[in-house]
């Protein structure tokens, strides 16, 4: 995209509008129909038989108890499944992926994965059925800590890719002379960080129906945001056309991320019903989402950074392990966008980078919002008010000094647009008055004397869409009716964010109807134009693009239609509010339905068009700044106030933007506090795998919020400058925390959870 | 989930032979909020259920000053966290009450339930025993009454045989001269399974503690009384020092494990901190 | 062993037959057919299944379908007052973006209606006390705060 390329801008009707979403109504009253809602006559239910042990080859088992238990329809097990080497993370134009899953194997990599599946008439049935699998295992050695995994001599998780349970060959960046630039500093930073194990934890279980009808012919409802690639995959795996396999998602119960890779029990939901030919439900328990579903990768970082003695950054060692747990599902994604990443945020020219990716034999993590990106800019942003602390200077101050800026590459080799980051950070800044926080009186309240106050930043940038790892492409269709409505198909998944309402506002602005004159269908691979999935924070940016440009089609389509009924040249008609009109003679009018209508030897109008756009890439960029308590007695840190100011470009939503911000909050609280998906590091068991140990920060737990969206970079890239919104809050907020915790207790954590124990321990070593 | 049968009882005759008749894998069904979890995750193989809840009798609240507070089996928490009484007269049970699981828990959650569950990290029994709280316990033979510090046995275990039923709890009446607090420490502020629980009863005179019984939840086998921290702190004004002291003494006397939750050093700490804040807050009654 | 359950779901009396160890939940959405009380964790962590029974809110996963005998339960199926007429936290819960998924809305609505019906002039805290046992992944709550706070004070001058 060229940096000149002018943002149209006018005086916009339905965009920057927060009109009622399209899925909201259905959402309050309870019809909304999600996947588990779904019924099919005979249905049966499958369950999934899980490993007791982490690493082992399966010497033998035996379903013949389970088989002739009554009510038991079904059991697959490795013997009896086709054996195809396949993608977890199935990104077809994807380098960054790697071909390391069997729909069953001989041999198990993690507690929990699965081993054998049943179908049955009834869960209850099903369920007691997998007791009566006997599975002999033959143990195998098993490393649960990615240092453990690399060392040599380590056993060996997988027999595919590069080797030493590396998921990816290193990802290796370098720019300028690192070295010279380390002696040139005046003083030197280095640390280690690492991020745990946060967990998703949508609201809604992973969920899948299967249903085969008598042409051979595969339906497969599915809790995804990504269904064409399940439909690829399935169907290369089934060894069947796509023309036999259509995928169907109504409404999702949430995914953020994680509900993108293809899941060991959507095959197997396949396959019984194929072996019983009859619809086969699977449905997680709220255990299963943590065992089977996918976290956050945890990370380990060394970073080292050379600075002037006026602050200049100048430069950058960084060393990423991230722990792909037993399969490598993102996890080449994720390493080569989080170590990329680094090269940004804060400006330096001189930067040494190396990523990598190990198995462990753990459960598998996959893409998670903030997709590698989390991890590598808590170490950034921390480290950035580390050298503030040395030099004596306002965080606030080094930080405006040091963001990256209009010109400067991004990690995605492009010029940064505008100065977004710069723009938040100042703002923030003036909003809260900083400067008179940072010298506030800090004498603990008499009333409260335990209670410690602290406030800090954490800046981010994330982009939009996965390009370069991933070439992509967003379609829509956009028909116009003969009644004026208008019908815009998608493939984009609807899994919560309001995007679907977006791009019909999209479509409604560049037409000139109304918003309530456009319908939107969705979630059916039989129809929809092809997606590449609701990810990378992407969908209003790509897909959004690729919608204003069908719109625009079908504008110029119809008002050739009215231009001729109208006896005027196109050029000369405007349409406002669904109606046509000569310009300057507002009086000679029409209708689109009128336009769209027959008349006297004009047949009735058949307008469709599709829009396809193939983006390169926009930063979207915010700053958070976090107000704590910690309790010097308990360590425990409440996080009080949150004022995140973040530019994303054109808004679309007012509201859904706020919602995307406010929820990607709570979510970073919750990963930089108290969440963490823990697994025993002696056996690999999930040790919390439930909502009571898993915790999330709920109602009275979360902060005041004040939202602050500003429209400083708008990116010529997405519609009218729009940019994406969804990942950018989790990242910032969690270094805000950190830095808040250091102001208050004087005490630096570099990792994720802190937890109240690491609280009180420091505070002792510090003698306080 | 596995399946499993429902009966319903009509007395607690019925209701005493079923758990006896029925064989193993039988277990009375009261609120249900902990038991259908434990067959749900399959941490406890159930093949029957009998079902109290329709037996009368067992539902109704007293309170008077002679004889305190009495409770049957099916009283649940919400029940009991509205009432005001609970409110002004016993804020200890009251914040056991209204941090035990969530509202719609606590709709269906019975406090003999979560007593009889005999859990160690369980909310409602440290202010019960640091109350003096009475178990009411029947069986087809005597009925009999047992004081709920000696009601446990182990984690999950009780002095109940099979075929007993308690049928409520009584705890003493609140005099004007006591103070109570219940402190639960969780990461979170709701939907938490307790890390330590430390709750502090007492009654003063003349400016001088007559009496102090300490529990402590979630740091030892069963919910613990830390008897020697009491000893230090009876007689004294329980002055910022003696506090201090006695604290760390109940740091002493407690014998915490680590789990995912927490350390079992971190859990010590807890109750040397939480016991010091819990008198404290117990005096504000005096304030 | 199956059971036939008389009770009233949303004011019309209906029978199910259910087996004995049949929850509320799995025989409101598998059996009744009403689909729109969610199943987020069926151990009561999430509040997804929120359902009033007898003027309670309970989570439907904790509670047998048997024991709804005789009993009247409100689901969000009946939460409108007329087939084109919203309850006012519905409305505003469309309004105000408090609802994104919509996994955790059903149950979060039943709850902020008790809230309101028993307290119709809550504070934050009130409000922040009141969803305590209600998950939501998608929105950090807030805009739910804003959406029961509207209701609230629209339901008062209706009233008035």
């Amino acid at each position: 995209m060229n940096v000149t390329t002018p943002i149209e801008q006018r005086d916009f009707k339905i965009v920057g509008k927060s009109v009622r979403r399209d899925d909201v109504l259905e959402k309050v009253t309870g019809e909304a129909e999600y996947t588990g809602d779904v019924k099919l006559s005979g249905m049966l239910h499958g369950k999934i038989k899980r490993s007791a042990v982490a690493h082992a080859r399966i010497k033998s088992i035996d379903v013949s108890k389970a088989l002739a238990y009554p009510g038991v329809k079904a059991v697959l097990t490795h013997e009896n499944v086709p054996r195809v080497l396949h993608y977890g993370s199935p990104h077809p134009r994807s380098a960054s992926c790697t071909k390391d899953q069997y729909i069953l194997d001989d041999k198990v990599r993690f507690w929990g994965e699965g081993v054998a599946a049943v179908a049955a008439i009834s869960e209850e049935i099903a369920d007691e059925a997998l007791d009566l699998i006997e599975v002999e295992y033959e143990p195998l050695p098993a490393v649960f800590e990615p240092e453990d995994a690399a060392q040599p001599g380590a056993p060996l998780i997988h027999e595919v890719g590069p080797g030493g349970n590396l998921v990816i060959d290193p990802v290796r960046i370098n720019r300028g002379d690192v070295d010279a630039a380390f002696a040139e500093a005046d003083f030197v930073l280095e640390g280690t960080f690492s991020g745990g194990r946060p967990h998703p934890a949508y609201m809604e279980p992973n969920v899948c129906i299967a249903d085969w009808d008598g042409s051979n012919k595969l339906t497969f409802w599915t809790s995804t945001q990504t269904s064409f690639m399940v439909r690829g995959i399935l169907a290369e795996v089934l060894g069947l056309p796509l023309t036999k396999v259509r995928v169907l998602v109504d409404h999702m119960g949430g995914g953020f991320g994680a509900k993108q890779d293809l899941f060991q029990h959507e095959f197997l939901c396949a396959l019984l019903a194929k072996e019983t030919r009859r619809p086969v439900k699977m449905e997680f328990t709220r255990h299963e989402t943590f065992v089977a579903g996918r976290s956050r990768h945890p990370c380990k970082i060394w970073l080292k950074q050379g600075f002037k003695n006026d602050g200049t950054l100048v430069a950058r060692d960084m060393k990423l392990v991230y722990d792909s747990g037993a399969y490598g599902s993102h996890g080449p994604g994720v390493t080569i966008v989080g170590t990329t990443a680094a090269t940004s945020l804060y400006r330096c020219e001189n930067v040494r980078l190396e990523g990598r990716c190990v198995y462990t034999n753990t459960p598998i993590n996959g893409a998670f919002r903030g997709y590698g990106v989390v991890q590598s800019y808590y170490a950034l942003d921390i480290q950035m008010d580390e050298a503030a602390e040395l030099l004596g200077m306002d965080p606030a101050e080094l930080k405006l000094k040091n963001v990256v800026r209009a010109g400067d590459i991004a990690p995605s080799g492009h010029p940064i647009l505008g100065h977004g980051l710069e723009i938040c950070l100042q703002h923030g800044i003036d909003v809260l008055d900083w400067k008179k926080l940072r010298n506030r009186d800090r004498m603990p309240d008499p009333k409260q004397p335990h209670i410690r106050t602290g406030w800090g930043i954490g800046c981010e940038m994330h982009g939009s869409s996965a390009y370069p790892g991933i070439k992509e492409q967003g379609n829509a269709t956009v028909k116009v009716n003969e009644d004026g409505t208008v019908t815009l198909l998608t493939g984009a998944a609807g899994l919560g964010t309001g995007a679907h309402t977006a791009l019909a506002q999209i479509v409604a602005e560049e037409l000139g109807v109304r918003f309530e004159d456009v319908g939107t269908i969705h979630g059916d691979t039989d129809v929809v134009p092809w997606d590449i999935g609701a990810f990378a924070s992407h969908t209003t940016y790509l897909v959004g693009t690729a919608a204003k440009m069908a719109a625009g089609k079908v504008r110029a389509a119809v008002f050739d239609r009215a231009a001729m009924k109208l006896q005027v040249s196109p050029a000369e008609i405007d349409l406002s509010e669904g109606k046509i009109f000569v310009i300057g003679d507002p009086g000679r009018c029409m209708t689109v339905a009128d336009a769209m209508g027959p008349s006297r030897g004009i047949p009735a109008a058949n307008i469709v068009a599709n829009g396809t756009y193939e983006p390169t890439k926009s930063y979207s960029f915010a700053a958070h700044f976090a107000e704590v308590h910690v309790d010097t007695g308990t360590g425990i840190v409440e996080v009080k106030r949150v004022i995140p100011v973040h530019d994303v470009g054109r808004v679309i939503h007012p509201i859904a933007a706020q919602g995307q911000i406010e929820g990607g909050i709570q979510q970073g609280i919750g990963h930089t506090l108290t969440e963490d998906y823990i697994i025993d590091k002696k056996t690999g068991r999930s040790l919390n795998a439930g909502l009571v140990d898993y915790k999330m920060p709920l109602s009275m737990d979360m902060p005041d919020i004040e939202t602050i969206i500003l429209e400083a970079a708008p990116d010529p890239g997405g519609p009218w400058g729009a940019k994406g919104v969804g990942e950018d809050p989790i990242i910032a907020i969690g270094p805000a925390i950190a830095n808040a915790i250091h102001d208050a207790i004087g005490v630096r954590f570099r990792h994720y959870p802190i937890t109240p124990e690491d609280i009180l321990k420091a505070l002792r070593e510090k003698g306080a | 989930m596995r399946r499993f049968e429902y009966h319903r009882a009509d007395t607690l005759e019925h209701a005493s032979r079923l758990l006896t008749d029925l064989g193993d894998d039988t277990f009375l069904f009261n609120g249900g909020t902990d038991l259908l979890v434990e067959i749900r995750e399959r941490l406890r193989r159930v093949r029957n259920v009998v079902d109290i809840k329709q037996i009368p009798g067992l539902s109704d609240i007293t309170y008077d000053e002679t004889r305190g507070l009495t409770f049957g089996a099916l009283v649940t928490v919400g029940r009991l966290e509205r009432l005001a009484l609970v409110r002004q007269r016993y804020p200890n049970l009251y914040a056991a009450f209204a941090s035990l699981g969530s509202i719609q828990v606590r709709n269906r959650a019975t406090v003999v339930g979560n007593v009889c569950r005999a859990s160690p990290s369980a909310d409602t029994i440290p202010p019960l025993i640091a109350d003096g709280a009475f178990i009411h316990i029947y069986s087809r033979t005597n009925m009999r009454v047992v004081p709920l510090a000696e009601f446990f046995t182990g984690p999950g275990k009780t002095v109940l045989a099979k075929g007993e039923i308690v049928t409520g709890i009584t705890v003493p009446p609140a005099s004007d001269n006591s103070g109570k607090a219940y402190l639960k420490h969780g990461r979170r502020k709701a939907m938490e399974l307790s890390t330590v629980g430390v709750a502090v009863s007492l009654t003063m005179e003349d400016g001088l503690c007559n009496d102090i019984r300490i529990a402590l939840g979630a740091v030892g086998a069963t919910v613990l009384r830390a008897p020697e921290a009491e000893a230090m702190l009876r007689g004294t004004s329980l002055d910022a020092a003696t506090v201090k002291n006695a604290a760390n003494k109940a740091m002493e006397e407690c014998t915490p494990i680590s789990n995912v939750r927490a350390s079992a050093d971190y859990r010590r700490d807890m109750v040397g901190v939480l016991t010091g804040r819990a008198i404290k807050q117990a005096l504000e009654a005096f304030a | 062993m199956k059971r036939i359950v008389e009770l009233t779901i949303n004011d019309e009396p209906r029978d199910m037959t259910v087996d004995s160890c049949r929850s509320l939940l799995d025989a409101l959405r598998d059996d009744v057919g009403l689909t729109g009380t969610k199943k987020g964790c069926d151990v009561g962590d999430c509040g997804a299944c929120t359902v009033i029974v007898d003027g309670e809110p309970v989570n439907a996963c904790l509670m047998l379908a048997v024991e709804a005998e005789g009993r009247s339960v409100e689901t969000v199926e009946g939460l409108q007052p007329g087939v084109d007429t919203l309850h006012p936290l519905q409305d505003a819960f469309m309004r105000h973006g408090a609802s994104q998924c919509g996994f955790c809305t059903p149950g979060i609505l039943m709850m902020a209606k008790k809230l309101l019906d028993d307290n119709p002039r809550p504070t934050d805290e009130d409000i922040r006390f009141g969803l305590s046992g209600n998950i939501c992944r998608c929105t950090g709550y807030t805009k739910i705060f804003d959406a029961i706070k509207s209701a609230a004070t629209e339901m008062e001058a209706a009233r008035s």
